[in-house]
């Protein structure tokens, strides 16, 4: 136990005393999360914003006002309509003073009700969001009710039913039918907020360069000529290797824990119960470590174990989405989640939302059971090193 | 001039040479392109609804309502589906219970439980299912209101089928003035995130690359080089054109890979071929500066892949710059990377021309001389350091 104890302080010493690890381990990282933080934290904002909607609808259009009625209905996003002139509507809107403009084309209620397919111009402004999308997916609804008026009106015309009863056919067609309605329920929330998953993601890609430091260390030792002599000290061989899983498992440790502390403060984000969080940066790193037995067992050079490392870190970060969130389903949505990393980001999405160690189960398990089966596969495979 | 291509010829040999650039120059790029352009290019769907429960006339229809209004459907077991919404894979769950189907089959109200994720797309999405909904009732509103007014149903229906045909429906049409909707629609999937990956990777591969200088001073290449009969001055042009191929070579790979393979439109190929060179000669003075500084290999790889990623962050590597809030637009002219991106959108987007885009390759140019001097100073006062 000493020997093991004497060969990871003095390995964690000289890897504190390297400024590479500090850089690649907080430094980096940090910045990168100041600089997405900047450059993406203004595109995702979940609040919808009232909207002012400029309408043209021609003096005596009656439903052309049951259109543009029908926004001034709608709840969220709150909604003010103006009336304009058609002329002066893209006008407002390219100048962004509304964010929509609707259009009613004259004679709209009589091409209507001839079956003319009359074209209703909306107009998305400048700064226009999700809440314009909202309203455009409110008047296509209206629209298909009028539409609906109207096709039941002419059957009603065709089957010879009086006049007062083609009009009431036209107004109840739409309302007549079986009511579908939608209840909204609460989905429970695993997302990180937008700052939260650069600061998660960015954590967990660098923790693949971190580990390295310590683990790979063993290959550089054995181009130096260093590991020989470790080996002819009187104490089991595999101390070697578990000091250097060591180093890269305490080196992990502190750099993921400082980057969780500092990415919080630094953005007002809340990780949830610092046990459950605790716990995910232990498997994480732990899975990270595994993986890098596998490199060191690869690699013959440490030029050879970088270049591994690096691959392997860019591409496990960038699948887990620390860069750009992914979006995928089914088998692929599968693969994706067996990536320690995403596990992380997954497990830190849970424990922000609440969830403390009883529901981490999943995530845990992810990455626990990938540190199994990459190091029973670092057993499997050949040294490739051992001949030097 | 022979000293100066030689050196240059064996820094791109020792570029091309180097096994983990089959990835990270070949390979990775490419897969970035792909990559991005297949998530956000091309506008993308309107929306993702996973919908719950068994099949039914009801499932049937609401998928048809949805999927005619190019939302993507997908069918999922009921816990799968609420972990797809909440972890922000699926804008809305809609959970059709078989009690929901046989009220629809029957006439009856139905209810419809849906539950929206908390992604900023979710409530467009939600009002769509709204809307899709409604349409599945439509017919039996119609043939209800025509019985209602005493008409025989089978008549009725046939009536409606007859009418169907005859009128046109009224249309939406959406225009879209928003200026940067303008500016990035009629591109193609893969153009802007392109456009981006050469900026991203010319930059990032210069810097990490620069560690090939710090060896050649630890090892003492450049010490050797200088008893032959080559001059300070022919050593400095022959790593400071070393790099400028390298760079060169980084961004022409890129934009020769994505046009073959993805098809990406550099419109005027000799104008961004000089766009790219400028840019590359900026990137190989920066490789030169970070080279000179440092004298430790692994912290320049750090530096480099950390400064290749802000920069690229700031000037419109990773999101286009349009999308900038505009303080940050600002500080984006500081990197090269925003010059060079507002370049190439030029050439690529309104088809322009040398003049058009003078005063950018003016700015690049400038940037250029500024770093390639600075770097040269640089690693010419570290030739006399000890390592």
């Amino acid at each position: 136990m000493e020997q093991l104890w004497t060969m990871t302080v003095s390995d964690l010493r000289q890897r504190v005393r390297d400024r590479s690890v500090i850089i690649f381990a907080v430094v980096v990282p940090l910045a990168l999360m100041v600089v997405f933080n900047l450059v993406f934290g203004g595109t995702e904002e979940l609040e919808l914003e009232p909207v002012t909607v400029a309408a043209a609808v021609p003096d005596d259009d009656e439903l052309g006002r049951v259109v543009v009625a029908a926004l001034g209905e709608v709840g969220a996003p709150e909604v003010t309509v103006q009336d304009v002139d058609a002329a002066e509507v893209r006008g407002l809107a390219e100048a962004g003073t509304v964010q929509l403009g609707i259009v009613v084309p004259e004679g709209f209620s009589e091409a209507l009700a001839r079956g003319e397919g009359p074209v209703l111009q909306l107009v998305e402004g400048d700064d226009a969001g999700i809440e314009t999308d909202i309203l455009v997916a409110v008047v296509q609804g209206v629209l298909d009710q009028l539409a609906a008026g109207t096709a039941a009106a002419a059957a009603a015309g065709e089957l010879g039913l009086t006049h007062e009863q083609v009009a009431t056919v036209a107004r109840q067609a739409a309302t007549a039918g079986p009511a579908v309605t939608l209840a909204e329920g609460e989905a429970s929330d695993e997302q990180l907020s937008g700052g939260a998953t650069l600061v998660a993601g960015q954590a967990g890609l660098f923790l693949l360069f971190t580990v390295g430091f310590g683990v790979l260390s063993l290959v550089a030792e054995r181009e130096q000529g260093t590991l020989a002599r470790l080996r002819s000290m009187p104490m089991r061989p595999g101390l070697v290797v578990a000091a250097k899983a060591l180093v890269g498992f305490v080196l992990g440790v502190v750099a993921t824990t400082v980057l969780l502390v500092a990415g919080s403060l630094m953005f007002g984000v809340n990780f949830g119960a610092p046990l459950a969080v605790g716990v995910l940066v232990v498997c994480a790193v732990t899975a990270a470590t595994s993986l890098m037995l596998v490199v060191a067992r690869l690699a013959r050079t440490a030029e050879q174990a970088n270049i591994v490392q690096s691959i392997l870190a860019i591409a496990l970060g960038t699948a887990a989405g620390a860069f750009f969130p992914l979006t995928a389903t089914g088998v692929v949505g599968q693969l994706l989640d067996l990536n320690p990393v995403a596990a992380f980001i997954r497990g830190l999405g849970i424990t922000s939302g609440g969830g403390g160690l009883g529901d981490i189960g999943v995530p845990v398990a992810y990455m626990l059971g990938f540190a199994v089966v990459v190091v029973a596969l670092s057993r499997l495979l050949p040294d490739r090193g051992r001949e030097l | 001039m022979r000293p100066v291509l030689a050196i240059t010829a064996v820094e791109l040999r020792r570029f091309l040479r180097d096994r983990s650039n089959i990835f990270f120059v070949f390979i990775f790029p490419l897969v970035l392109v792909l990559v991005i352009g297949s998530q956000f290019g091309g506008g993308g769907s309107p929306g993702r609804v996973v919908l719950v429960g068994e099949g039914s006339d009801l499932r049937t229809a609401v998928v048809t309502a949805l999927e005619d209004d190019g939302v993507a459907v997908a069918l999922a077991a009921a816990d799968d589906a609420l972990e797809q919404v909440a972890r922000g894979r699926a804008d809305v769950v809609v959970q059709l219970e078989r009690a929901d189907a046989d009220a629809f089959a029957a006439g009856g109200d139905v209810t419809l439980d849906v539950v929206a994720s908390s992604q900023a797309g979710a409530p467009a999405t939600v009002e769509r299912v709204r809307t899709a909904v409604q349409a599945v009732t439509v017919q039996q509103g119609q043939l209800a209101a025509l019985t209602a007014a005493g008409a025989d149903e089978a008549a009725a229906q046939s009536a409606l089928g007859r009418v169907a045909g005859a009128l046109d429906e009224p249309r939406l049409e959406v225009v879209d003035v928003d200026e940067v909707a303008q500016e990035l629609s009629g591109l193609g999937q893969f153009d802007v995130g392109a456009a981006s990956q050469v900026l991203l990777f010319v930059f990032l591969i210069s810097l990490a690359g620069s560690t090939t200088l710090i060896q050649a001073r630890r090892y003492g290449v450049v010490g050797r080089t200088l008893t032959a009969p080559v001059s300070t001055t022919q050593l400095l042009a022959g790593q400071a054109l070393g790099r400028f191929v390298i760079a060169l070579f980084q961004g022409a790979y890129i934009m020769a890979a994505t046009a073959l393979l993805f098809g990406v439109d550099w419109g005027n190929l000799w104008l961004s071929a000089v766009v790219l060179a400028a840019f590359a000669a900026a990137a190989a003075g920066a490789a030169m500066l970070l080279g000179s500084l440092l004298d430790n290999e692994n912290a320049a790889v750090g530096a480099g892949i950390g400064l290749g990623l802000v920069l690229a962050a700031l000037g419109g590597g990773m999101l286009p710059l349009e999308l900038f809030p505009d303080s940050l637009r600002g500080v984006s002219l500081a990197t090269p990377h925003a010059w060079a991106y507002e370049a190439f959108a030029e050439i690529q987007r309104h088809d322009g021309t040398l003049a058009d885009v003078a005063p950018q390759l003016a700015v690049l140019l400038a940037m250029a001389v500024a770093l390639l001097g600075i770097g040269s100073w640089a690693l010419r006062r570290s030739l006399s350091r000890a390592m």
